[in-house]
């Protein structure tokens, strides 16, 4: 059984950067693999080692200017690779950068119909940089495909996925027939970091990039936001210092009382 | 302005009526709010045209009835707390009427005119306005919503429960201890800075001292299993809102700090000084927590009970 990946380059949300004027500067913010995604990555390649089959990474370069994005974009799909993908399958076009999570979900659609469909789709819960946890279930209803999302634990059988959802207060166990879009969380597995051989085979895997055209897109669902705002950080940053513990300590205990969130 | 709210539970339709009036408002409009229950039992709340109950605690067992309210039902929005069932039901039905969603809107604008739904991006850093137009659904973050209570019985509609291609094969409850650090008005943070389960309860004094519950970063709930998960604070585990929050030995991933980025003051506690929880606290003491917290935790008692 085929399985695609969805693997997105998402703004590294370590690296935020902005203006004094507290514009955001996304275009100098570095693009990284969104976190969970590995986790999809690591769960195909479990599935593939027990079941045969491909795994695909699919991936849409959201963030521009795409020309200046490239090499990030690159070690990121290349970084899923590493984790064990086979071959990559990717679209670069300005009309995709921040086209919003439909628009995304609408080219993930053509690249896996372009690859003759797949038994089963695996992504993150949602990306580092906008959390819509959106895409999935959009895909799955232009592929037809079923769909589960927030899946910490799973298991296929007979043309069926069964699925543990992690919600905030239970554990769902759900089934469902292949197929189908899954979501999983950061709970899923642990991936374990490339090594250093692994890091140079995926240099020599296939990748393949593809403008909308190529998969005959030619309008886009997009929805993207009108502006963006930086967020003031008001905390005051204060680091105590002193020369015992005894002074740091009961110097904070001070601005605890000032503040007053110490009861006396 | 013709809305569904979704409900999964009794405070919700307080709370998706204030969302909904305020988006009516700043549109402009008359509002008429119907609200779809996901509910073993159903509960009632004015203010609201009709109340459809699709009787399940399962949102896997819903799903074709969803479905079929929605075609029983035109409307401009959906809302839905912005919980996981929420977020994934409201991409299916956005699928369905072929709309646009946004998800966690944690305040509705009006700008020069128009309407526009303001989330939280970048792990907070950063603020999203997606300009609102009928047939966007969204969700919206809990608590930023003053719940509107409205007397009123409205009719409930049944609606038979429809799983479409989905059996839920069984539900578990999460394994958890009587703690509610959502709702702590302060909180004791436990990371990775501590070497081992027993070193907890340094943490579990201070918590203690302070009136407070002990959370904890990812690894200690997920990797290491030190403690329940309903203690683990990130945006896949509990959103707090203390006025103290003391993060110790935390170093602050993205995930974490958007959990607890509403805490009134935040204290951190760690041997780093480059980690990045100090960028988001008000105090910061750089030291090791095997020699700070003992000290800390004397000095606190001395001066508390004075």
């Amino acid at each position: 059984m085929d399985i695609a990946v969805l693997v997105k380059a998402s703004l590294d949300v370590n690296l935020v950067r902005g203006d004094a004027e507290g514009r955001l500067l996304k275009e100098a913010i570095p693009l990284a693999i969104s976190e969970y995604d590995r986790n999809a990555v690591y769960e195909a390649v479990r599935l593939r080692d027990a079941l045969g089959g491909k795994v695909y990474i699919l991936s849409v370069l959201t963030w521009g200017p795409t020309q200046r994005r490239m090499r990030d974009f690159e070690n990121v799909v290349r970084e899923a690779l590493a984790l064990g993908g086979d071959e990559a399958h990717v679209v670069v076009d300005e009309a995709a950068v921040e086209a919003g999570p439909k628009a995304t979900a609408y080219i993930l659609s053509k690249l896996v119909d372009k690859l003759g469909g797949v038994g089963l789709v695996l992504c993150g819960e949602a990306s580092m940089d906008m959390m819509a946890s959106q895409v999935s279930n959009y895909l799955a209803s232009y592929l037809g495909y079923n769909s589960v999302t927030f899946v910490r634990e799973l298991s296929i059988e007979g043309g069926k996925v069964r699925c543990k959802r992690d919600l905030e207060n239970y554990i769902e166990m759900v089934e469902t027939e292949l197929p189908a879009v899954i979501s999983v969380t950061g709970e899923i597995n642990k991936p374990r970091l490339p090594t250093l051989l692994q890091i140079r085979r995926a240099f020599a895997k296939p990748l393949k990039t593809y403008s909308l055209s190529d998969i005959g897109v030619s309008e886009l669902p997009k929805q993207t936001p009108t502006k963006y705002e930086l967020v003031k950080v008001s905390r005051k940053n204060i680091i105590i210092e002193g020369a015992s513990m005894e002074e740091i300590a009961s110097k904070l205990v001070d601005k605890l009382i000032e503040e007053g969130v110490l009861r006396r | 302005m013709k809305a569904l709210a979704i409900g999964f539970k009794p405070s919700d339709l307080g709370e998706a009526l204030a969302v909904l009036n305020r988006l009516a408002e700043a549109l402009g409009e008359e509002l008429e709010a119907n609200a779809l229950i996901i509910s073993k039992e159903p509960f009632k709340h004015g203010g609201f045209h009709k109340i459809y109950h699709v009787k399940t605690a399962s949102l896997y067992n819903s799903i074709g009835s969803i479905y079929k309210v929605m075609d029983d039902l035109t409307v401009d929005t959906v809302v839905s707390p912005n919980i996981k069932d929420g977020v994934d039901l409201l991409g299916r039905v956005a699928t369905k009427i072929d709309g646009f969603m946004v998800t966690e809107v944690s305040s509705i604008e009006k700008i020069d005119g128009d309407v526009y739904l303001a989330r939280p991006i970048l792990g907070g850093r950063a603020t999203a306005y997606y300009r609102y137009t009928p047939g966007t659904l969204f969700t919206y973050t809990v608590g930023k919503f003053q719940p509107i209570d409205e007397a009123g019985e409205p009719d409930v509609i049944e609606v038979t429960t429809e799983p479409g291609s989905y059996t839920v094969v069984g539900v578990e409850e999460k394994k958890r201890g009587a703690v509610d650090i959502e709702s702590a008005e302060v909180v004791v943070g436990v990371g990775r800075g501590f070497r081992s389960k027993d070193d907890i309860k340094m943490a579990s004094e201070l918590a203690e001292l302070l009136g407070g519950e002990v959370g904890c970063s990812r690894p200690i709930a997920a990797d290491f299993g030190w403690l329940d998960e309903d203690r683990w604070i990130g945006i896949s585990g509990k959103k707090i809102r203390p006025k103290l929050y003391i993060p110790i030995g935390i170093s602050g991933a993205p995930q974490h700090i958007m959990a607890a980025n509403d805490s009134k003051v935040i204290v951190a506690v760690n041997k780093d000084k480059n980690a990045p929880i100090f960028n988001y606290s008000d105090y910061g003491v750089v030291a090791d927590l095997y020699q700070f917290l003992p000290v800390f935790i004397k000095v606190l008692r001395e001066r508390l009970v004075k």
